[in-house]
């Protein structure tokens, strides 16, 4: 250990802690979430409506994989193919079921553990690298992993992948022990809390060093490694994680729409789903993806809906202008102005309580 | 024992040689000066002793061990830490935060971190301004955060890459004097610093550098006499100081 430098004449104890912290949630944002968390937690109750109960979950699934996603964008780095790690979550789990009757409540890990192992062998050659090489890759993985799958009736080891059908779960009723259930109302709150559990990761993250971490080599990858950190290290950390939780929720989408194909789970299209969440909400913030989530989604599910079956495509178009008008009106996201907006109506509700 | 020996530096770009056959030693408790002409190698000697640039051959021993082949991070470890001549401030983190950033190196849990932040915050006379953002700042106070970035790691060998360029000359008295302070908190100083007022007044010994080689070292009086370092680097004006 080096001599504890700086012993300097005016070092008493530290202050105490001044004016507000510029990103500290103010105490409105907090009422916001604890009243949006209890409106999510009875939705249910009032709102029997499969199809709505649908958008609901979606809403809460694509949170969750954006949550997911954005710990690797809280290191500065771009994944453009996640729906690989969700791919391999959904095939690895439904595979599992199908051919050795394991429960995809099992499964999801063993889908999670191969999907953090991928996640490092992409990683651990491309971090070292500046620049886009890292989002260029993850981009070409998932497609070479798609046109793979969608042309491989058998895989190695006779891995029946069944190409571009897809993989259709076995139905067995109402069977909560293997991850099925007739209703919405489970998947709902399944959904809801894999997103709370990650966002709530995600906040604890950037309260440690490792956060703290993410954030320095993200600001500054030269300024960060003189300060001691191993940036390879901790980029890598995140992406295990990243691609640990997107391969549970790879397993939930598998359970949920009971019918997994390459397109569908490993496509550009999810891919770009689950990144457009996270930069639309602000991709380097605990709440960001949420609230991508809660504009974006049910948005793409209604163009799917009522024009996807006229104008087939519709809905890539829309993504398209959605990310155009995002990064040039606000591009690091919704979240940081939104924030500044709930501050700015809490000062003006404390200056009105103190007129009153 | 030298807390920092470099020995038979070469580092060439392409065809560029930046520095050849570069030695030199400081010693434990000293603040050093690294002074010369724009493009004599300076700022390559400090990136080689981070770890930034490996040399083409050579060694850097601090405290005794050979860093050649360390990564920055590793090195930073060790003891050693260095600011930049152009400020990397981490933007969106908060002064306090950045600090903190330092601060883990050596203790990984956030409360103690922070602890140890606003204690170096306090020190290099910045508290006031810990929760502002990092692109908020002035160069001042950009300057002062990459100190206090640096502190929090408990460099033993602290390399301070021009720390006055961009300051007026109140704000430079200000930081002489905590450079002082810091030196008597006992962390060893080796200075690139294009401010010849500075280097004179702060640094005990002084190296100067001329196309990547040593000119000469000597105290800041053997230095401004020198005729040497008077035509490649001081010009008359110190000559007859």
């Amino acid at each position: 250990m080096p001599i504890s430098a700086l012993e300097c004449v005016h070092a008493n104890a530290p202050s105490v802690e001044g004016r507000d912290h510029p990103r500290r949630s103010s105490a409105l944002s907090w009422w916001i979430i604890a009243a949006a968390t209890l409106l999510f937690l009875i939705i249910p109750l009032l709102l029997h409506d499969p199809y709505y109960l649908h958008i609901f979950i979606l809403v809460f699934l694509f949170a969750y994989l954006g949550t997911a996603w954005s710990l690797v964008g809280m290191a500065g780095q771009l994944s453009l193919g996640h729906a690989a790690f969700l791919g391999i979550g959904g095939y690895t789990s439904t595979l599992l079921f199908m051919e050795w009757g394991v429960t995809p409540w099992l499964g999801m890990w063993m889908g999670a553990i191969l999907s953090a192992v991928v996640g490092i062998l992409i990683g651990y050659p491309t971090f070292r690298l500046r620049g886009p090489y890292f989002a260029l890759t993850t981009i070409a993985f998932a497609e070479i992993l798609r046109i793979y799958v969608e042309n491989t009736e058998v895989g190695p080891f006779g891995i029946p992948l069944r190409a571009g059908m897809g993989l259709l779960v076995p139905l067995k009723g109402s069977a909560p022990a293997l991850f099925q259930f007739d209703s919405k109302e489970p998947y709902y709150y399944l959904s809801f809390l894999m997103m709370c559990m990650a966002v709530g990761l995600s906040f604890l993250i950037n309260r440690t060093r490792f956060g703290f971490y993410l954030a320095a080599i993200r600001a500054d990858q030269d300024a960060a490694e003189s300060l001691g950190i191993n940036s390879t290290r901790f980029k890598l950390l995140a992406m295990t994680v990243s691609c640990l939780l997107a391969a549970l929720g790879g397993t939930f989408y598998a359970q949920y729409f009971r019918y997994i194909n390459p397109e569908r789970a490993m496509g550009l299209g999810i891919s770009i789903e689950i990144a457009l969440v996270g930069i639309v909400g602000g991709w380097q913030t605990v709440l960001g993806p949420t609230i991508g989530s809660v504009l974006l989604s049910p948005l793409s599910e209604l163009v799917r809906a009522y024009l996807g079956g006229t104008y087939a495509g519709l809905h890539l178009i829309f993504y398209g202008l959605v990310l155009m008008v995002v990064v040039l009106f606000l591009p690091n996201g919704i979240f940081g102005p939104l924030q500044m907006a709930i501050r700015r109506l809490e000062a003006k509700i404390r200056k009105s309580d103190e007129k009153g | 024992m030298s807390i920092l020996k470099l020995e038979n530096l070469h580092k060439r770009f392409g065809g560029l040689v930046a520095v050849e056959d570069f030695e030199m030693a400081v010693e434990e408790g000293e603040i050093v000066g690294l002074i010369g002409p724009n493009g004599a190698g300076k700022t390559t000697v400090f990136n080689m002793v981070a770890g930034f640039y490996r040399p083409d051959s050579g060694r850097v021993f601090f405290q005794g061990k050979d860093l050649v082949g360390m990564k920055p991070h590793q090195i930073c470890a060790l003891g050693l830490g260095r600011t930049y001549q152009v400020t990397k401030p981490f933007g969106d983190l908060s002064v306090l935060e950045n600090v903190m950033v330092g601060a883990f190196a050596r203790l990984p849990r956030a409360r103690e971190a922070r602890h140890r932040a606003l204690e170096v915050l306090q020190c290099v006379d910045f508290s006031d301004r810990k929760d502002v953002l990092g692109h908020e700042l002035t160069t001042v106070d950009h300057k002062r955060l990459e100190l206090a970035r640096a502190l929090a790691t408990r460099p033993s060998l602290l390399l301070l890459d021009e720390p006055m360029a961009g300051l007026n000359p109140t704000e430079k008295l200000h930081l002489l004097g905590l450079f002082r302070d810091i030196r008597k908190g006992g962390v060893t100083l080796f200075v690139v610093e294009h401010d010849m007022k500075a280097v004179m007044n702060l640094c005990q010994r002084i190296v100067v550098m001329d196309r990547g080689r040593k000119l000469l070292e000597g105290t800041p009086e053997q230095v401004a006499r020198d005729p040497q370092a008077i035509s490649a680097y001081l010009g008359e004006e110190y000559g007859t100081a």
